[in-house]
């Protein structure tokens, strides 16, 4: 029975609870017994608060950092480090400044030792797919912010992960871009299925992405609402149904 | 193109009003010849110093050859061995730990008060000259290397583990290239800082160097000759370190160059 459950569970957290150090004091924990499953190839929103602890949970699934105890396993094997197919996505893009679009690009798929020439044309494939054709040779400061995530995008894709992990991608952004970011990011997953956790604190942005979205609270972080959504892509955001989840997952926040 | 112009311009009109007024402040009895020659004499000084020398038969440029060959000799040194340590320390956290004492006190000592000491260890020769300008380069940037590479921005080198980078590439591809704007911008301070201890150096045992003649020239009251030295001094200097910004925007295009304008 155990190879049907990994097959349906890409991502398991289990009991996970993560306090800092400083929470020595008795204040509650930042994550508190959190149990997670995440599918093959579903797109997960976690949703919450400035400091309900989503990012954390994000950065624990990535490896990044470790939870205080429960566990988390990605295939059925614990998550010790990061790296191994999980790819990410930070807020600000991370990208390396000394290095073009296509460079950067061309570092994530050089470490899983694609050979140069085959770099080069992946590179030019992604940076393609994301939009940014023309632009390879540009420094990230030559970029704008959306076209910086879009490298991002790219250089996380050219790790061929099967897990793409999202913190707050297009949270720097102005709501037009962000829009268009999503129907990007919407449009690309299409042509790349990957499992998704995408963490956000916006809920419109939740209701367009995401097949399940999963509600934190703070203090201590835990999970309070979870809701499926069926409806196809692309999604009007003006959809009765998704209006009526809007009010749901407020009344959630509250 | 509006911009270059004004960058040009503003800094000759301010710098020409300066002189026109010092200028005519000595003719109006204003300023006294002895403490503020003016702008006449300094180019007649000058003059006087490239053609004739002071003390006589030593030229201005012998003076300017061997004190720029006293900083670089110190200043390169010092960068040669602050830099692979300054890494290694910035790099891993124990080193740190066990020599920011250490660095801390040696940066905190003026460099000039070791004066006597470099006498006894090196002697009056150039050595111990060339081991103030170094000592007080390398401090400056050793401290400057360790922190570039202590406040490399973290999330680089979390999106870098998340792509699977090893070690030695987390270091060689990430940590270094990320420290190189903060480090330049160290080796500039470190110039300033050895243009700073030169006239000090050149103090001891040497009628030879540009500190030297100022030296000398107080001895006579040539209040002249020592603004003459000061301003080739001020002039070098800022070749340098426009001749190392130049060098630093061909080696590191990546560099959003507005927003270091504005810093």
């Amino acid at each position: 029975m155990k190879t049907v459950e990994s097959a349906l569970h890409k991502i398991q957290v289990v009991d996970v609870t993560k306090r800092f150090d400083a929470d020595a004091l008795g204040l509650p924990p930042v994550l508190d017994r959190i149990t997670l499953d995440v599918a093959e190839n579903e797109f997960l929103v976690l949703l919450g608060r400035s400091g309900c602890g989503k990012t954390t949970l994000l950065n624990i699934i990535a490896g990044l950092e470790r939870a205080s105890s429960g566990s988390v396993r990605v295939d059925a094997a614990a998550v010790s480090r990061p790296g191994g197919g999980k790819g990410m996505v930070f807020q600000q893009g991370a990208l390396f400044p000394w290095l073009t679009a296509q460079q950067n690009v061309e570092f994530a798929a050089r470490n899983r030792g694609v050979p140069a020439a085959e770099r080069r044309a992946l590179a030019q494939e992604l940076l393609a797919l994301v939009g940014l054709a023309g632009a390879e040779a540009k420094y990230p400061f030559e970029l704008s912010g959306g076209m910086q995530q879009r490298v991002a995008i790219a250089r996380a894709l050219a790790l061929d992960p099967h897990i793409l992990l999202m913190d707050e991608p297009f949270g720097a952004l102005d709501e037009l871009t962000r829009i268009e970011m999503q129907n990007e990011l919407l449009r690309v997953w299409a042509a790349r299925r990957k499992t998704v956790v995408f963490v956000t604190h916006s809920i419109s942005e939740a209701l367009v992405l995401a097949d399940r979205i999963v509600v934190l609270a703070p203090r201590p972080g835990r999970i309070v609402l979870e809701r499926r959504i069926d409806l196809p892509r692309p999604r009007r955001r003006t959809d009765a149904r998704l209006l009526a989840l809007y009010d749901d997952i407020w009344g959630a926040l509250q | 193109m509006m911009r270059r112009w004004r960058d040009v311009l503003y800094p000759v009109v301010v710098i020409g009003v300066i002189l026109a007024a010092w200028q005519a402040g000595s003719e109006l009895g204003w300023l006294r010849r002895v403490q503020f020659p003016p702008p006449s004499q300094l180019v007649q000084t000058l003059y006087q110093l490239v053609q004739e020398g002071y003390p006589e038969g030593i030229r201005l440029w012998a003076h300017l050859g061997i004190t720029v060959e006293r900083i670089l000799l110190g200043y390169f040194a010092a960068i040669a061995i602050a830099i692979p340590l300054g890494l290694a320390i910035g790099w891993f956290r124990t080193l740190d730990h066990l020599t920011e004492p250490v660095i801390a006190f040696c940066r905190s000592v003026a460099t000039l008060s070791l004066l006597p000491l470099a006498i006894v260890w090196f002697g009056t020769g150039e050595a111990s000259k060339i081991f103030l300008i170094g000592y007080g380069c390398f401090w400056v940037m050793l401290s400057n290397v360790i922190a570039a590479v202590k406040l490399v921005d973290p999330v680089l080198i979390r999106a870098a583990r998340t792509m699977d980078t090893d070690r030695l590439r987390l270091f060689t591809r990430v940590a270094l290239p990320a420290a190189l704007p903060r480090m330049f911008a160290g080796a500039r301070v470190a110039l300033g800082v050895g243009f700073m201890v030169i006239v000090g150096a050149e103090m001891i045992g040497t009628i030879h160097g540009l500190g030297a003649l100022i030296m000398e020239a107080r001895t006579f009251y040539r209040t002249d000759i020592t603004m003459v030295g000061m301003f080739v001094i001020g002039a070098l200097g800022f070749a340098i370190a426009v001749g190392l910004r130049r060098l630093e925007m061909r080696l590191l295009p990546w560099q959003d160059r507005e927003a270091g304008r504005s810093q």
